[in-house]
Formats: C-alpha cells, sequence, structure tokens
C-alpha cells in the first residue's frame, strides 16, 4: 500500500523531510548537482539529472578505515549523521542497489560502508520524460529497490511508493492508497547482447582511440566503485590513516604490480575493461547489469564516445 | 570493527634466503592452505599480497622477493618484533581434490615458495598421494630458495632443480637450463595426474605447452595466477582480469578457467 500526496502539500513534505535531519536534493548553482538543502526553494528537479550521482553519500572520494598513530593502527569511530537524499532517480538509485550487492550482501561485508548506508533515506522521483537525450534506462531492467520512498508526479497529487519502515514514518500522516508507479521510458535504447565473441573486435580500437583517460565516465558513473587503499602519514609526526579513494580503472597503474609491469598496458585494454565490466562481467556474476542507462558517461565524456551506439550498431 | 582491521603477530624467525629474497617465520594459528595468500601490512607504508610458503597450525612462513615499498620495510624486520597481518584470503590448490593421485609440481623462482607449502602439506598426508615429482628452476646456484630443505626432498621425492646459468660454483650439481627445458626432457604420465604450477608467466606458458605435448588436458593442470590486490576480498577491482577476481576467484585457477581469458 502506498500514500498519496496531495500538490498543494509538496513543499509543506519537503520541509518535513528537511526537519528530519540534513536534506540533500538537486540544487542548481553553475550546474543542477546534490546539494545539502538550505532552503527548500533551492531545490531544483527541473534542470536535468544532477551531474554527480548519489554515490558520493555513500562511498565518498576518500575516507579513513583506520587510523595510524606511531606505527599501530586503531580503528575510526565515525559516527554517521542522518541524511535524507531527495530527488535522486531510479536509474542512480538502482546504482545504490548495485553497490549494495557487493558491499553488503556479499561474503565481506563492509562495515564503512553499511554504517552509512544505514544512516541514508532515499526518497526518490520517478522520471515522466528522460532529463537527458543520453538516458537509456529502459534497456537496463531497472528495479524498484534501494528506495525508501519514490515519487511519482501526477496531474494533482503525487503517487508515493513505500518501501521501507523509515520511509514509512516519514508519510504515515498522508492518506493510503493503491500506487502503480511505471518505470521510465527512454528514446534511447542498448541492444543487449552477449559481448564475449566480440572481445578481439576492431570496434574497440575505434572507440578507444577517441578516449583521453580523463576518467570522467568513472568518476561521473552511478556504479563505477573500485577503489584504492593508501596510507596518508604526516612526514614528521608519522601518523595518519589508511584511507579508501575511489579510483579508475582507466588509470595505467591501476593494474601495476611490485617492480613495475603493467598488465592492462594499453588504453584499448582499460577501456574495453570497463565498458565490459559494465555490461558483461558484473552480470554474469550478480545476475544483473551494473550499468543502469543514466547516460551521464556519454553526455559529458571528452571524446563524445557513446558505446552505446557501438554496441548496437558495430557489434553484429 | 573495519573489514581492513589487522592483526599483530609475533615474528620468530628470519630466514635471509637470497641475495634478495627473505622469509619471515609467524606464530599464528591462520595456517592457509596451500596456494592462499595473507595481506602484510605495515602502517604507514601500505599493505602487500604474499603466498603461504609453509603448512603448519603454529607457524606461517612468508618468503618474499625485495621488490616494492612494502616489502623494503618488512626485509628490515627482526627476530621478536610484530607485524600486522589480514586473512588468510583466496582459494588455494584444492589438494583434497587430488587424492590418490600423482602430482607433479612446476615453480620457477618467487613461485616455488607456495609450492614449499604443497610439499609440506604432502609431508602431513602422504598416503594420501601417488608419486610427486618436483620441477623446480632458479636463476642461478645462489638464488636457490630454501636451500637446506632441498636435499631433504630430493630425499623424499623426485626432485628435478635446474638453474638458468651457472656462472659461479655449481653447488647443487643440477642441471643448467630452464626448468621447461628439463619438463621436456621427462618422462611423465598424464595417467591419475595433475600439475601445480606457480611462478613467472612466461614458465607457466611455456610448461603448459609441454604439459599438453604430453597428454595432460586442461582440467589436470592448476596455475597461480599474480595481481595487484588490495582489499583481497573481491571488491577494489584491482585484480580483475574479465570478470574473475583473482583475489577471491583464485588466485589458483584451473587452466580450463582462465586460458581463455584476456586483459
Amino acid at each position: 500500500m502506498g500514500r498519496v500526496l496531495k500538490k498543494e502539500d509538496y513543499n509543506k513534505f519537503l520541509q518535513h523531510l528537511k526537519d528530519e535531519g540534513e536534506l540533500i536534493a538537486p540544487v542548481t548553482t553553475k550546474m543542477v548537482r546534490f546539494e545539502t538543502v538550505k532552503n527548500i526553494r533551492d531545490i531544483d528537479l527541473n534542470s536535468g539529472n544532477p551531474f554527480f550521482p548519489i554515490k558520493k553519500y555513500f562511498l565518498p572520494n576518500k575516507e579513513a578505515l583506520l587510523k595510524i598513530r606511531s606505527g599501530e593502527t586503531k580503528s575510526v569511530d565515525k559516527v554517521e549523521k542522518k541524511k535524507l537524499i531527495f530527488g535522486a532517480r531510479l536509474c542512480d538509485i538502482n546504482g545504490i542497489a548495485i553497490l549494495d550487492e557487493l558491499f553488503l550482501n556479499h561474503e565481506y561485508a563492509d562495515e564503512a560502508y553499511k554504517k552509512r548506508r544505514d544512516s541514508i533515506i532515499i526518497i526518490g522521483i520517478n522520471c515522466h520524460t528522460p532529463p537527458s537525450k543520453y538516458c537509456f534506462c529502459e534497456s537496463m531492467d531497472l528495479k524498484k529497490e534501494g528506495y525508501d520512498l519514490l515519487l511519482h508526479k501526477r496531474e494533482h497529487n503525487y503517487f508515493i511508493d513505500v518501501l521501507t519502515d523509515n520511509g514509512a514514518k516519514l508519510v504515515r500522516h498522508l492518506p493510503e492508497a493503491e500506487v502503480d508507479i511505471p518505470l521510465p521510458k527512454t528514446k534511447k535504447h542498448l541492444d543487449r547482447k552477449d559481448l564475449k565473441p566480440f572481445f578481439a573486435d576492431n570496434f574497440w580500437e575505434k572507440d578507444s582511440e577517441q578516449c583521453v583517460s580523463c576518467q570522467r565516465c568513472t568518476i561521473l558513473c552511478p556504479t563505477c566503485f573500485c577503489f584504492d587503499l593508501q596510507d596518508e602519514i604526516n612526514p614528521r609526526t608519522k601518523n595518519g590513516d589508511r584511507v579508501r579513494t575511489i579510483d579508475s580503472c582507466h588509470s595505467k597503474d591501476f593494474t601495476q604490480v611490485a617492480g613495475g609491469h603493467v598488465f592492462r598496458d594499453t588504453r584499448l585494454k582499460r577501456y574495453r575493461h570497463r565498458v565490459l565490466h559494465k555490461t558483461q562481467f558484473f552480470q554474469d556474476k550478480f545476475k544483473r547489469s551494473m550499468c543502469t542507462g543514466c547516460g551521464r558517461c556519454i553526455e559529458y565524456c571528452h571524446s563524445k564516445i557513446d558505446f552505446v551506439k557501438t554496441i548496437n550498431e558495430d557489434f553484429q | 570493527m573495519s573489514l581492513y582491521k589487522l592483526k599483530k603477530y609475533l615474528i620468530k624467525d628470519v630466514i635471509k634466503q637470497t641475495n634478495d629474497n627473505t622469509m619471515i617465520r609467524i606464530q599464528t594459528n591462520l595456517n592457509p592452505i596451500p596456494g592462499q595468500f595473507v595481506q602484510v601490512s605495515i602502517p604507514g607504508i601500505g599493505e602487500a599480497p604474499i603466498s603461504s610458503a609453509s603448512y603448519n597450525k603454529k607457524e606461517l612462513d612468508l618468503n618474499f622477493r625485495v621488490v616494492g615499498s612494502v616489502t623494503e620495510a618488512l626485509n628490515k624486520f627482526k627476530k621478536g618484533d610484530k607485524v600486522y597481518l589480514r586473512g588468510p584470503y583466496g582459494n588455494g590448490y584444492p589438494m583434497e581434490k587430488f587424492k590418490g593421485q600423482n602430482l607433479i609440481l612446476v615453480g620457477g623462482g618467487c613461485g616455488v615458495a607456495p609450492l614449499r607449502g604443497i610439499i609440506e602439506y604432502i609431508d602431513k598426508h602422504r598416503e594420501d598421494y601417488k608419486h610427486v615429482e618436483l620441477f623446480f628452476g632458479f636463476r642461478t646456484p645462489s638464488d636457490v630458495l630454501f636451500k637446506n630443505e632441498v636435499l631433504e626432498w630430493s630425499k623424499r621425492y623426485n626432485l628435478n632443480l635446474s638453474v638458468d646459468k651457472a656462472p659461479e660454483e655449481n653447488l647443487f650439481h643440477c642441471p643448467v637450463g630452464f626448468v621447461t627445458q628439463i619438463l621436456e626432457r621427462v618422462n611423465i604420465s598424464n595417467e591419475n595426474s595433475s600439475v601445480l604450477m606457480c611462478g613467472p608467466p612466461i614458465m607457466i606458458d611455456k610448461s603448459i605447452e609441454i604439459i599438453k605435448q604430453k597428454g595432460f588436458t586442461d582440467e589436470q593442470i592448476w596455475v597461480s595466477l599474480e595481481r595487484h590486490m588490495k582489499c583481497c576480498t573481491g571488491k577494489c577491482g584491482h585484480c580483475m582480469i574479465n570478470g574473475k577476481y583473482v583475489c577471491s576467484d583464485g588466485p589458483v585457477f584451473r587452466y580450463d578457467e582462465v586460458k581463455s581469458i584476456d586483459e
């Protein structure tokens, strides 16, 4: 059973969310991005999908996993503040469900991730029309999961799908209703196919020759989770942290071993690895695609490389 | 508690092996199965994955070549110092599966260290295995690892030791040539046998070619792969080859699982 929110109560609802904890939502400065909301009037759902996905709140660019003090290690007892993320779309939310697969449901659960995950409430919004011409989520089997609440705008009201107890608490004052929320439709589509037969295809070269390894695609991807572990030490005190930093498989030293050998030594190998991880490898292992079709890696690519077009048109 | 939380262990002994190889003996009951590895952690420097070179409930031997910042720092550790570890991780050689079989071990350089763990395992379960044939190659006689044990091994098992070249006195009176050349010359049967390998990629590739010419199938060959392992828990992505995480799906693979995977 879902809930219904009247259009005239929308701002009241946003204020209610803001009163619950730190509210994060799309805010337009120079470009639209997820930011902490100072005033609910700043929330902007009409300027497209925010530049950065909500991933940054779940897997920050850098976080300390251990403290290092005089050559010894200590645990980091960080208290995660309650956050409410409003205005994320299903591509980003499915991205979090995919991160959950790896960081929560896996043999080795990641405590730092879990702590943060448990402190965040996601109130998603459903797309009527795709926010960008590069969106192709309709092809990616998105699921209605990963959020606490999902709002679907209708002519006079909003349907709210309620998935969790945390979500239910936020809307218990609203009238109940049967809600049926349709998944978004997109103009762009990815022709899902087994890419194994195309591993040695020349078309990888066509795309990778344009790539400048700027890593924008991995930074903007809602699911790119590859990370590095490094010790950051003050050279004078010898104290510091063991940190996890977001890494990119596009960087040359990503597969470098001690002694200097680099396994994925060409840009073609690195480019192909990323696309196959998104579309094939993760799918083989977890039975779901790692790509959610948000289109950011195409829209913001320095060289306008469109892997969807290549897969659709060239890999025949 | 963090996934990357470390535990401290006492170093019981430091045994210098060669110019650039050292083995440390650590007091621990971690007892990895041969082929598994632990992450050695030196706070302030970093972490390095090192394979177990022993099979022992009370002690763990780690042999390493000084090649990066962590091994350089580890090389300065002394008996009585303590070292942080996490693990063990990964899939080792499935020794249970080989029960009742002949075993052929092929190793080169540092790659002989994990195979030493297999030898210790066989020593403790000798009745479970039939004929054991060892092919170990090193660069020169002074690069031979576990010098004191080599003679012992040759008494118990059929040891084929070789050195690529012998610029100084050949203390071991062993053939001079690549281990693969020795492998080529020796008559070994593929019947009820498995081949367990660890060593540099070029040695592995060539050995597989030779072994297959002798009638072995891909399913009889087990190889250990080397990659840059950071998290060791199938997440960070550094060791992934074609969708397989070397840290958690390997590092030991049956050859048919990895023969067609490319970067």
